[in-house]
């Protein structure tokens, strides 16, 4: 079976942010993971390589150079292959172009399953995964947390739906979405690394793919950022008094309904 | 007319989600101003009592009604969205960053090839185009965001993000039949609703998170408690998840599930980064911890220093109070 992992690398939790003076631009500092979601998918498809043999296992990320850090994880981890997108010069984050592009990029590449995460930590948008699957014309499901791979032809999956499970069969070629609880992802052993260390990771000039260049630039996106602000400060706590525990509490719910009226 | 919105509408055990109405009351106020027409979608199988709802908030109520839409599944629902979106041409269409909309949504947009904003939580008009407010980064950022003209952008908005309005409008019902085109590559074999009576996580007014200061699930029960009388929901951080004292479902933060309840009661929580950048958003944040250094107290707005186990009992006896007076 042919896989292909989309993975995104995204500013670590504790990177420190900074908006540039003319609050039209962020300055990230240089602390990059493989999303959280992602390494759910890279495991999942590394464990059904384990199971079916002949099975192959590629990732790819639409990015700038900097993410073949994210790839080097995921070969670390044990995909097989490998492939930057260089977005360098056309760093839209619209997900209606990254969608566009990596499914240019499967649809050239070729493959049975797609895995991506849920969604990336640092957008939330959860947009990708089922955008991708609608330009390759295949069926998704959203928030898999178990996956049976039954044969190369049907596979067999749970996933999250609103308040509880869904078990749904889906004929392939498809795309899921990986969601935390499908596996617990594996740490990389030292000879992963070495191999990750040493692979050679092939970029990809997104150009190449059929989506024209016009519709790939900045400028091609209908959605503009106008600012980046910080969050609102919130006052600093304040400290209940009380002399026993029940005469903080209701000092509490006197503040929680006179002062907040929340109550 | 230029700045028409369609709302499609989500429901859930017979009743119109809140996330919806929040969505239909921010979207009147934002149509009334430039006097264009508010439509509510509502998509589904046998939904007179959603429609009825519905109709209080919305110009036009547009139901499409049909035993194949009787659960949802993305493609029956994009197939039906698409062909109102095209037919009604509003200037926007908006959704909740639902579990669903998370589906429904981005899929939506890629069909009609145009910008999809999610995850919002705040919209205003500016010069004649929206202003958009997304959170990027796990709420260390605030990004506003536009669309270009021509753009009919999807914008999904996180639950809580607007008060709900009940204007009694007595909207135009709209009964449209169209041709649903449903995939049969894949099939639902089963379905399992869980605890479909609980209030929805990111919909809860009132949440109240238990941290590895509870020091067992058994001590979970006084929160349920608690949760039941302010009919809100009980939250857990990852410790407590990863403990299996409580269901992924519960989880509140980077990994979990971001919530912006008018109160949040953090019980013996610490109140990492991983875990604030889920909640830090709450209009009142309430903080119970036996350590006075413990970061939550940072982003909290009150804080009680003294152990849960003796607060907690006082806390109960005194909401209940409360709701009695009301
Ligand atoms: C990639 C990644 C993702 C993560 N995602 C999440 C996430 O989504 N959500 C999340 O919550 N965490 C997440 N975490 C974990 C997070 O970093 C913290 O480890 C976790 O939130 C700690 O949980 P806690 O506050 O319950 O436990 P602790 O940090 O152990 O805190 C327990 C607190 O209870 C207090 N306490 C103890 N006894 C009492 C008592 N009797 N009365 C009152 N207070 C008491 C203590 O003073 C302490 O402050 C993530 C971590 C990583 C690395
Ligand atoms: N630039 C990208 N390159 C490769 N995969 C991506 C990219 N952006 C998003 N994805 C995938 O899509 C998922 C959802 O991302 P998002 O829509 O940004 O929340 C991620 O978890 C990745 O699997």
């Amino acid at each position: 079976m042919n896989i292909i992992v989309f993975v995104k690398q995204v500013a670590d939790t504790e990177a420190r942010i900074l908006i540039k003076g003319d609050q039209k631009a962020l300055e990230i500092e240089n602390k990059y993971n493989l999303n959280f979601f992602d390494e759910f998918a890279v495991e999942e498809a590394i464990r059904i390589k384990e199971t079916m043999k002949d099975s192959q296992v590629t990732v790819c990320t639409y990015g700038p150079k900097r993410a073949i850090e994210a790839l080097r994880t995921a070969i670390a981890m044990g995909a097989d292959r490998a492939v930057l997108l260089d977005n360098t010069g056309l760093e839209a984050d619209d997900p209606l172009i990254v969608a566009r592009v990596l499914a240019a990029f499967a649809n050239q590449d070729g493959f049975d399953l797609i895995l991506c995460g849920r969604q990336a930590i640092d957008d939330e948008n959860a947009n990708v995964g089922p955008m991708a699957a609608e330009f390759l014309g295949i069926p998704h499901v959203s928030a898999v947390v178990k996956l049976d791979a039954v044969d190369g032809q049907v596979v067999k999956v749970e996933s999250e739906v609103e308040g509880g499970k869904e078990v749904l069969e889906v004929r392939l070629p498809a795309l899921l979405t990986a969601q935390k609880g499908l596996n617990t992802p594996r740490v990389p052993l030292i000879t992963g690394v070495m191999k990750a260390m040493k692979a050679l990771i092939p970029t990809v000039d997104p150009t190449s793919l059929g989506v024209p260049k016009g519709e790939m630039e900045h400028n091609a996106s209908k959605a503009v950022t106008l600012s980046y602000e910080p969050p609102q400060q919130r006052p600093p706590v304040k400290i209940i008094e009380g002399e026993t525990p029940t005469e903080k509490v209701r000092n509490l719910i006197k503040a929680l309904k006179e002062e907040s009226k929340v109550l | 007319m230029p700045n028409d919105v369609l709302v499609i509408v989500e429901y859930k055990d017979g009743g119109v989600r809140k996330v919806s109405l929040e969505l239909l009351s921010r979207a009147k106020e934002m149509t009334s101003e430039s006097s264009s027409t508010l439509y509510a979608g509502v998509i589904g199988y046998d939904v007179k009592g959603i429609i009825e709802t519905v109709r209080a908030f919305a110009d036009k109520v547009i139901s499409v009604d049909s035993s194949v839409l009787k659960d949802y599944r993305w493609d029956t629902y994009v197939s039906v969205a698409e062909q109102l979106v095209r037919k009604y041409n509003p200037s926007m269409v908006f959704g909740g960053s639902t579990v669903t909309g998370k589906d429904l949504f981005p899929r939506l947009a890629a069909r009609l090839k145009t910008t999809i904003i999610s995850d919002a939580v705040g919209i205003e008009w500016n010069n004649g185009g929206p202003r958009i407010k997304k959170p990027l980064y796990g709420g260390k950022i605030i990004s506003w965001l536009t669309c270009k003209e021509g753009a009919v952008p999807v914008v999904t908005f996180r639950p809580n993000s607007f008060a709900i309005t009940n204007r009694s409008l007595n909207g135009e019902v709209i009964e449209e039949s169209m041709e649903i085109i449903s995939d049969t590559r894949f099939s639902i074999l089963s379905r399992d609703k869980g605890g479909a009576q609980k209030v929805d996580l990111q919909e809860a007014d009132f949440i109240i998170c238990g941290g590895r200061g509870m020091k067992g699930p058994e001590n979970f029960q006084i929160l349920e408690e608690i949760a039941d009388i302010m009919k809100g929901r009980v939250a857990a951080s990852r410790a407590v998840v990863d403990s299996k004292w409580r269901d992924y479902d519960d989880q509140v933060g980077k990994s979990g599930k971001t919530v912006s309840p008018k109160v949040y009661v953090g019980c013996g929580v610490s109140g990492a980064l991983h875990h604030t950048m889920g909640m830090d958003t709450s209009k009142v944040i309430v903080a119970v911890n036996t350590d006075p250094n413990a970061p939550i107290f940072s982003y909290a707005d009150y804080g009680i220093v003294d152990d849960l186990f003796d607060v907690l009992p006082a806390l109960k006896v005194e909401l209940t109070k409360t709701k009695k007076e009301i």
